[in-house]
């Protein structure tokens, strides 16, 4: 092993610390470009109706119920469409009005909640179906439709929590 | 009854556990070898005593008592066997029994260790190894309790307890719930215990490294004795991460085996720093070292691993893993800051005389490159811990959650993973300390040309154009080839040599030296991992349409001919059934069956692709068809998947790596023949 002076140690600890300095640039570099390119802002029903015209086609994530009646899926194009129905993103709000599931049943049935036109280009997966929540995400188009790119869907568990009504022998 | 012993075992076992812990405290203050005679008893006991608890259960799983609301709400009649008893990990309160157990099997390792010189690590590990312990039997116990049952009042109420309550009637359902579809499936098996013992594996060279830090003494023993269970537990939390991906692959149906999910992101945290402390205990055990880094390493590692368990357990987040809301969140939080405070703590304590006189040298030799790859590896973490507070951190800032996507993390991590395959490609050709560049140029006159191979090959046979996958490709050739050469140079110096015939020269790497060559067939699984990821990151093509049975669609140059459709029933699923006929050039290839299954209890669909695989290429098929399915007619989405394969094998190729470097044959040949150097 060669001896290390004391004026070669420090001109040693520079090399270090440039070289792990530049990697670490050019790494912070790449994460601001691609927080830059990806990132989605979550929004709500109610606020992408409100900001319509500022976000059309700016990256997007906004979460709704689906309702089931409006599913229509054209099989010889591919093509999905439906309508979300506006739930609100605060876990504490759901909470206080009765839990998730109860949440998505009242924004499917209540007609004066805002709804959000959707497109989705692929086969509509297993999932889509009434009362889900969808998470989606894409960017408006000019007709104010959201164009999803990826639908991300989560179905009301029917049977957590509940005790059993059988009783076997 | 079975019930109650289980509770009782699993209580018993609590009030060791505490008494432990207490009896660790009073050897730490009274110096009394005696209390930690007794501390190691009780540790004794603790594992038979959780073991009963844990056969109860299975005994409950397997014989259908739904009067348990655990084996309610996980099992059912249609399920299999092996489903029924891997329903043990299945839902919350049993897979934390299963936690606990593993706890329990790895802290026998202090019991029943000889403790020679470094005996005075043992109170402090212990005192380390009982909080978990206690802690976790205390979730078993009060929060999460596997053996509750349902009762029936005289006034006609549901109820669920442990014991009868006054008056009341055991209720048994004819039918439990069952398992989520998702979750019925053979990976099961092995993915979870995979997973699970490859985080709490963690916990032996945690609680040595505490010791160490409390005593301030062993800091170079602590690390000797916790490597073997170092590169245990990582090729155990190595394989849980690649069974997932491949249950990914084979039922969530999106022809992919990753998805930066949250949860999945969760347990490549812990692998990424156990990564990393592999790599910089070498540095410590030849040089000297970087103690204070390792033990950084360490404590970070299984801070990540409770992390990683708060993050699935809590509910704090939602995906195919995590178990629905619960009441462990918090005492989950608190042990992980109990954790987090007493290292840091220690750590500052003990930082001043853990430095060290050795300083390695900046150039192309082992040190630097070891520390580049800790780099690396570090950045891919602060990168991935990064993406999962982003929205937490600018929903706090902003108002509006700002959410990042696999989009994201590919786009970051990718080109640091194509940096760690380049640093796996050159190891080889590395030495000790300096700059020796004489063995690299000559390696590389051979190496880099033919490392231009997989570039030509990618660039006409499969007419690949992305400048990633190129480089990606080339830098997964030159590693091969530079492992070729070395291990060729070894075989060479045997011949020369001359103790043996060809196979004997071809086996002497291995014997001579078990150890490197074991890590060297390790960063070939990685190497040829890597290739699998490019192949299906890179190169996948996707194809969709509804076709009437006799009509094809191709792709990549293979038709795929939609031959009938077939309904069955079978465990209570409606299976659909499709049969795809596959032909290249008019030449009938094989055939693949896509299907989806349907659980009409629970209104649930899963969706299983039809594979079929070899070295080059998966062709991978999905039954998309969503409307009720008319008889003649079906939608498809298609993959073309190539070099997946070589992901698996790998994954395999790793854990032999790990086996032969675990192996203790090489260090008795080392001790018996005494190297130089």
């Amino acid at each position: 092993m060669k001896k290390i002076g004391s004026t070669g140690s420090k001109r040693n600890r520079i090399k270090f610390i440039v070289g792990g300095g530049l990697f670490l640039t050019a790494v912070l570099f790449m994460v601001i470009s691609a927080t830059k390119a990806t990132s989605e802002f979550f929004m709500t029903v109610q606020e992408v109706l409100d900001a319509e015209n500022d976000l059309q086609g700016q990256s997007l994530r906004v979460s709704g119920a689906v309702i089931g009646d409006s599913i229509a899926y054209d099989a010889s194009a591919g093509e999905v469409r439906f309508l979300i129905a506006h739930i609100p993103a605060d876990k504490n709000l759901i909470k206080g009005a009765g839990g998730l599931n109860e949440v998505l049943h009242q924004a499917v049935n209540d007609p004066n909640n805002p709804h959000l036109a959707v497109f989705y280009r692929g086969s509509p997966p297993d999932m889509l179906r009434d009362e889900a929540q969808a998470i989606l995400t894409g960017r408006l188009n000019d007709a104010g439709e959201f164009i999803a790119e990826e639908l991300l869907l989560k179905c009301p568990s029917k049977y957590e929590e509940a005790l059993p009504d059988q009783v076997g022998q | 009854m079975v019930a109650v012993t289980g509770f009782l075992t699993l209580a018993l076992a609590f009030l060791l556990a505490v008494y432990g812990l207490v009896a660790a405290f009073f050897a730490l203050m009274l110096k009394a070898p005696v209390w930690i005679k007794s501390a190691r008893i009780a540790l004794l006991l603790i594992f038979p005593l959780v073991s009963i608890s844990l056969v109860g259960l299975l005994l409950m799983l397997a014989g259908q008592h739904f009067e348990l609301s655990y084996v309610y709400s996980v099992t059912s009649r249609e399920m299999p066997l092996y489903l029924r008893l891997t329903a043990l990990w299945g839902g919350q309160g049993g897979s934390l029994l299963f936690w606990s157990w593993l706890v329990a099997g790895f802290s026998l390792f202090f019991a029943l260790r000889k403790w020679r010189t470094e005996a005075d690590l043992l109170p402090w590990s212990l005192l380390l190894v009982f909080f978990t312990l206690s802690f976790f039997l205390m979730i078993n116990v009060f929060f999460e309790m596997p053996f509750e049952r349902f009762w029936l009042l005289p006034d006609g109420s549901r109820l669920l307890s442990l014991l009868p309550p006054s008056g009341a009637q055991l209720l048994v359902p004819a039918d439990g719930q069952g398992l989520n579809p998702l979750l019925r499936h053979p990976g099961m098996i092995w993915h979870p215990p995979a997973l699970y013992l490859g985080f709490i594996g963690f916990i032996i060279p945690f609680a040595l490294a505490i010791g160490s830090l409390a005593t301030g003494r062993h800091a170079q023993r602590w690390l000797e004795i916790a490597r073997p269970w170092i590169l245990m537990t990582w090729v155990f939390l190595s394989l849980g991460l690649v069974l997932g991906m491949r249950w990914a692959y084979d039922i969530l149906g999106w022809g992919g085996y990753w998805g930066w999910d949250p949860v999945e992101v969760a347990a490549l945290l812990p692998w990424l720093s156990a990564t990393a402390l592999l790599h910089t205990q070498i540095l410590q055990e030849r040089r000297d070292a970087f103690k204070r880094w390792n033990l950084v390493l360490v404590i970070v590692t299984f801070i990540l691993v409770i992390f990683g368990a708060f993050i699935t357990r809590s509910g704090v987040l939602s995906s195919v893993h995590t178990f629905s809301g619960s009441e462990i969140g918090l005492p989950l939080l608190i042990y992980a800051a109990v954790l987090t405070l007493t290292s840091l703590g220690l750590l500052i304590y003990r930082w001043r005389s853990l430095s060290a006189s050795y300083e390695p040298e900046f150039g192309f030799n082992i040190e630097t490159l070891t520390l580049f790859t800790n780099l690396v590896l570090l950045s891919i973490l602060l990168i991935c811990l990064l993406g999962m507070v982003y929205p937490l951190v600018s929903e706090l800032i902003t108002g509006t959650p700002i959410t990042v996507g696999p989009a994201w993390y590919k786009r970051i991590t990718g080109p640091l993973f194509i940096v760690l395959v380049l640093l796996v490609g050159v190891c080889p050709l590395a030495v000790w300390s300096g700059t020796n560049l004489i063995r690299m140029k000559k390696s590389l006159r051979t190496v880099l040309p033919l490392s231009a191979l997989p570039l030509l090959a990618a660039w006409f046979v499969w007419g690949v154009r992305q400048w990633v996958v190129l480089v990606a490709l080339c830098l997964v050739g030159f590693g091969i080839l530079v492992m070729m050469m070395d291990y060729l140079r070894q075989v060479a110096a045997a011949r020369h040599r001359q103790t043996g015939g060809l196979w004997y020269s071809l086996w002497a790497p291995f014997r001579g030296n078990l150890r490197r060559n074991g890590a060297a067939l390790v960063h070939l699984g990685i190497i040829l991992m890597a290739i699998g990821i490019i192949g299906i990151e890179g190169l996948q093509e996707e194809a969709q349409a509804t076709l009437s049975i006799g009509e094809t669609i191709d792709l990549s140059g293979i038709t795929f001919r939609f031959e009938e459709l077939e309904h069955s029933e079978d465990e209570g699923r409606l299976i659909t059934e499709a049969r795809l006929s596959i032909s290249r050039n008019r030449q009938l290839i094989g055939m693949l069956y896509p299907r989806r299954e349907i659980y009409s209890k629970m209104g649930l669909a899963i969706t299983q692709p039809g594979l079929k695989s070899n070295l080059a290429v998966d062709l991978y098929a999905i039954l998309v068809d969503w409307q009720p399915t008319t008889p003649n007619q079906a939608a498809f989405q298609i993959f073309y998947n190539p070099l997946v394969a070589w992901l698996w094998i790998g994954a395999g190729m790793l854990t032999l790596g790990v086996v032969l470097a675990l192996l203790p044959v090489g260090s008795w040949k080392n001790r018996r023949e005494k190297r130089p150097g």
